[in-house]
């Protein structure tokens, strides 16, 4: 048995047992591992292909690309591709505002500005607060009847909104707030990725001519193109996976329903058909596989190193 | 390159206009919560005049929110802890070579990252586990905490970046001496370890404090809820009657805000080890 433990390494912790102790407590993090996410992970894909039902002790057979089927071709078809709609919006808007104001930001407090460590501290204060706090502080500004959001909407425009309950305008606000609550995150990023940058190629650039723009373009931003990179991917799989401020806020009412919110509410609320759901959480999988796989394309395109 | 008067100004105009998008809104609930509800009805959002500290005291008794920080606390601890544990041992040998295929074990537990969404067999899983025995699983205080426990995640990868800078030679000196593997990761390993530890912690805990969706699956009963259900609820309760919402957030933020300034920075570079290492 002594493959399992020698490999390249000699193990200088004594001989005989002594020699599985690092396999027997690795094992411990591997079976937590392979029984709640490895193994339900693989196990839903298999789900997708069969009528399992949510019934203990229920037997399940395999039924094909049914599921999938029914998921596109059935009286419901509508709603699913609503959802998927609106996944697709709120990725692209998500990612795409959030990178933007965050590098923006990012670059402004890098100028050395006075109190930068307080400013990033409160821009990162929403993802301590958690998701309930967040949506409720903003359930309060956005109320209807006597929010300040609302009041001031009244006095500049003359006009009311629902907010979130509005069937129009309620996933434009969540979008607003998903932003507001991850943008110090992804600002942080920048920041480590900007100050990084060597200043001396700033003052080689500013011999040479250049005005702000073009060093941004062509100094800074290949640089920081793996903060971008990294920005990237966690924006694009978030916003494909998280539901928890749809669920605080409008709880999928008024047209808020995303791909991440449908499997939580079919596996969860609905009926016992669990195939379902997982037909959709494998649709999901390969949605993020391909616009991940995009991004990184894309942005490695751009990365350098001096 | 020096900023030219102009670029600094407007610099400091754009920061302000997004301080007042996070700050008013804290500042606008603080508010809120000391009116009474008559004069919230009557002036939303003017500075209070009649302080009304009885909202607090009655947020606090009906929203029970004792019990539900409790809650909190023991799932937040006890996950933070064993997930570190865990990670050690997880880390430990695959970064020093010390289990057979160390190199595949490390691929296998990233792939971790790229999973399809586990949730539905998850859920079936956690029901089949409270059918067999009623101690574990579903709605179970253990079950929970062992859901949120892995030994594979972000702090995984962090603690095998850390621990390959961590010198062989150590590993060699103390088996010498005589010490076992488990007392050498336990007394010298982990202390070496600690900026990357307060990472680790830090991560952790605000990611199974925050959590939102795990106790609306998995903890459906009151007496398991933990401070983020209870404030959901407490919302469903009191519909509108934002005075006393308002209470409700500001006692479930305020030990958010006044901890976080301790450890602040710690945080934010921990945010960013984490984000940048995944």
């Amino acid at each position: 048995m002594k493959w399992i433990c020698e490999v390249r390494e000699m193990y200088p912790f004594g001989k005989g047992f002594n020699r599985f102790i690092p396999l027997l407590l690795l094992l411990i993090p591997m079976a937590l591992y392979i029984v709640f996410y490895f193994g339900p992970s693989i196990l839903t894909v298999i789900y997708s292909f069969t009528d399992v039902k949510n019934l203990p002790g229920s037997t399940y057979q395999f039924v094909g690309l049914d599921n999938y089927r029914e998921l596109f071709f059935s009286g419901n078809s509508g709603e699913r591709w609503r959802s998927i709609v609106n996944t697709l919006i709120f990725m692209f808007v998500v990612t795409i505002v959030q990178n933007g104001v965050a590098l923006f930001i990012a670059v402004i407090i890098n100028q050395r500005l006075k109190g930068d460590y307080f400013y990033r501290a409160v821009f990162f204060l929403p993802v301590v607060l958690g998701v309930a706090v967040v949506a409720l502080i903003w359930g309060m500004m956005f109320d209807p009847l006597n929010g300040p959001v609302n009041r001031l909407y009244d006095a500049l425009f003359g006009y009311q909104d629902m907010f979130f309950g509005s069937f129009t305008h309620a996933f434009g606000y969540i979008i607003f707030v998903q932003i507001w609550m991850y943008m110090g995150y992804s600002m942080l990023i920048f920041l480590a990725g900007l100050q990084s940058v060597p200043k001396d190629l700033y003052e080689a650039g500013h011999i040479d001519g250049t005005n702000k723009w073009q060093s941004f373009r062509h100094i800074t931003f290949p640089l920081i193109a793996p903060s971008f990179t990294v920005n990237m991917l966690l924006s694009i799989i978030g916003a494909m996976s998280t539901f928890d401020i749809i669920l605080a806020t409008t709880d999928g009412r008024f047209n808020t329903r995303t791909m991440a919110y449908d499997v939580y509410k079919e596996t969860f609320r609905g009926s016992l058909e669990m195939g379902l759901p997982s037909a959709l959480s494998v649709i999901q999988f390969l949605i993020i596989l391909l616009f991940v796989v995009v991004a990184v394309r894309q942005t490695r395109k751009r990365e350098v190193e001096y | 390159m020096r900023n030219s008067k102009t670029t600094q100004i407007l610099s400091y105009a754009v920061i302000g206009l997004l301080l007042i998008l996070y700050v008013v809104p804290l500042l606008l609930v603080f508010n809120v919560s000391l009116k009474s509800f008559n004069e919230y009805l009557l002036n939303p959002i003017g500075i209070v005049k009649n302080i009304e500290w009885g909202n607090y005291s009655q947020a606090w008794s009906e929203g029970n929110f004792a019990g539900y920080f409790a809650n909190s606390l023991i799932y937040t601890v006890t996950a933070t802890v064993l997930t570190i544990i865990v990670s050690l041992f997880a880390a430990f040998p695959v970064a020093r070579g010390y289990v057979m295929w160390s190199g595949f074990i490390y691929m296998f537990f990233l792939l971790s990252q790229f999973l399809p969404n586990p949730m539905v067999a998850q859920y079936k899983l956690m029901l089949s586990f409270k059918e067999s025995v009623s101690f574990f699983g579903y709605d179970t205080k253990l079950g929970y905490i062992l859901l949120k426990t892995t030994g594979t995640g972000v702090v995984f990868m962090m603690f095998v970046g850390y621990i390959k800078s961590i010198s062989r030679d150590l590993d060699e000196a103390a088996g010498m001496d005589g010490s076992g593997y488990i007392r050498y990761l336990f007394q010298i390993i982990l202390p070496l370890m600690k900026p990357v530890i307060a990472t680790g912690v830090i991560l952790t805990a605000i990611g199974i404090w925050n959590d939102f969706v795990g106790p609306i699956m998995y903890l459906p009963s009151p007496s398991n809820y933990p401070i983020t259900f209870g404030l959901k609820e407490f919302r469903g309760q009191y519909g509108n009657n934002w005075p006393l919402l308002a209470c409700g957030i500001t006692i479930v933020a305020a030990p958010l805000i006044i901890l976080y300034t301790f450890i602040q920075k710690y945080l934010v570079d921990g945010a960013l080890a984490g984000a940048v290492k995944s």
